[in-house]
């Protein structure tokens, strides 16, 4: 992302700021009917407006580390190419970056770790009511992007699709934070295949269910009408508020 | 000799306090019970920033003879979470509108919060025992509130509210990203959530003495003032 676009996607945001909920930064892709929308619009423009200096999640102290971080939901994907890539040590593994990317191109795993890279000791925080303090190291999401030569200014989206067939989305308010990374190390070691390995999305402010293991490709888009039920994400499809910050 | 029973209305509650009641009950009730399926679908509590299945916990329900899977099996947590958020949202505003009415129009300064003369030892220990003995007299005039009814209303609305506010949004990484200081102020989210539990269950006592009270003062009279917003006041003439 040039140093333009990052000026337009932030005077896109302050413009926001002034005229109200009328940007994707306040309001949710998909609004669901009835009261259950109005408090979804309520809850992300408020952690959106109280965010609005894109504050960090906090980060803690290398004593703070939980012993062992629970391996959750999917924790081995059946899918037979993930399993002769998992055998070959992920040497052969590529993540596709594409749609709204100025040069979109696939990385392998060799390419995103010469990156540079962010670590952060931050809890891990699932709806479910667990939670747990883990370090995280990968690159910031930007600089995969920068990698693919920026987004286009017409991005509002990035999708990310996984190895067992689910799909997540996050907006530029969360894409351009310096936490959100794709992590494939986890307290030192490679990320082990139960926490998503090769590579992960973390988005430290939002819930454990926006952090997608086992990621397979990512797209860059204008909107999330053509994936799944258009709500932006299987759990959104399934029922789920698409916005996990509460 | 013929006794001749008269009735006499005194207004109660106004069109706000009414009004906002009734939204408060459904609220609390949609909070109450969505909460609680929430809870069943991860029935551990833990203490401090980290607590999962494993982990050292405070209470487990498993201890009280439901396994994780039943317990799980009972709760719903995708509907849970979204009317718990819906439902904090329909209690945060129509509580903001009862307090900010309510300073307004005095009617907390007059009625709620308890005048100086009201509070002595003394006092306060003749209230306990006439309270504690059901059928004692009240000594209170109908029309206003008791000195332990005024000290049990004002704690819930500007101590055990918020409160129960701050432990809840303490648990969201985004709220604790804008405002890490609720990490701080209840030593981590699952102190936040155990905090928010013992919480409910106050709470729900609270209901409870609040509901015996009603009963053991007169159910029908009571409760057609919180609708109607007259109480009717029963005088014996010779």
């Amino acid at each position: 992302m040039s140093r333009r676009q990052m000026l337009r996607h932030g005077s896109i945001f302050c413009g926001a700021l002034l005229t109200g909920c009328t940007s994707e930064t306040f309001v949710p892709p998909h609004v669901r009917s009835g009261l259950i929308g109005v408090a979804d619009v309520l809850t992300m423009s408020t952690n959106r407006f109280l965010l609005s200096r894109q504050q960090l999640a906090r980060e803690f102290q290398p004593h703070d580390i939980a012993k062992d971080f629970p391996m959750w939901g999917q924790t081995n994907p059946p899918d037979e190419e993930y399993q002769r890539l998992l055998r070959g040590g992920f040497k052969e593994w590529r993540l596709p970056v594409t749609g709204l990317v100025e040069a979109p191109r696939s990385l392998s795993l060799e390419d995103i770790k010469r990156l540079p890279a962010r670590s952060q000791i931050t809890a891990h925080v699932c709806e479910q009511g667990w939670s747990a303090i883990a370090q995280w190291t990968g690159p910031p999401l930007q600089e995969v992007l920068q990698a693919t030569g920026g987004v286009k200014s017409n991005a509002r989206y990035v999708v990310f699709h996984t190895v067992d067939g689910w799909y997540e989305s996050i907006d530029m308010f969360d894409v351009f934070h310096p936490q959100t990374i794709l992590a494939y190390n986890l307290n030192g070691n490679d990320l082990p295949v139960g926490n998503g390995a090769p590579l992960r999305l973390r988005v430290e402010r939002q819930c454990g269910y926006k952090n997608v293991k086992f990621l397979k490709s990512i797209e860059v888009v204008d909107s999330l009408k053509s994936f799944g039920d258009g709500r932006g994400s299987i759990s959104a499809d399934y029922g789920f508020h698409w916005f996990a910050g509460v | 000799m013929v006794r001749i029973f008269s009735k006499q209305w005194i207004k109660l509650h106004s069109y706000n306090v009414r009004i906002c009641h009734w939204i408060n009950v459904i609220a609390s009730g949609y909070l109450l019970i969505s909460g609680i399926h929430i809870f069943l679908d991860f029935p551990e509590l833990y203490w401090g920033h980290t607590g999962y299945q494993g982990y050292p916990a405070i209470f487990k329900l498993s201890d009280w003879g439901i396994s994780w899977d039943d317990a799980g099996a009972l709760g719903d947590r995708m509907w849970g979470r979204n009317y718990h958020i819906t439902f904090a949202w329909v209690f945060l505003i129509n509580g903001f509108v009862y307090v900010v009415w309510n300073i307004w129009t005095g009617h907390f300064r007059d009625r709620m919060i308890p005048q100086r003369n009201e509070i002595s030892i003394e006092k306060l220990q003749t209230a306990v025992q006439s309270q504690l003995s059901l059928t004692g007299p009240k000594r209170h005039a109908p029309d206003n509130y008791g000195i332990l009814q005024k000290l049990s209303y004002v704690l819930l609305i500007f101590v055990f509210t918020p409160f129960m506010i701050l432990t809840g949004i303490a648990q969201s990484p985004g709220f604790t990203a804008a405002i890490p200081s609720l990490l701080d102020l209840f030593g981590g989210r699952q102190s936040a959530r155990s905090l928010h539990t013992i919480g409910t269950i106050f709470l729900v006592l609270f209901v409870v003495v609040h509901v015996l009270e009603v009963v053991t003062a007169g159910a029908w009279n009571k409760i057609r003032a919180m609708v109607t917003g007259n109480l009717a006041l029963q005088r014996d003439k010779e």
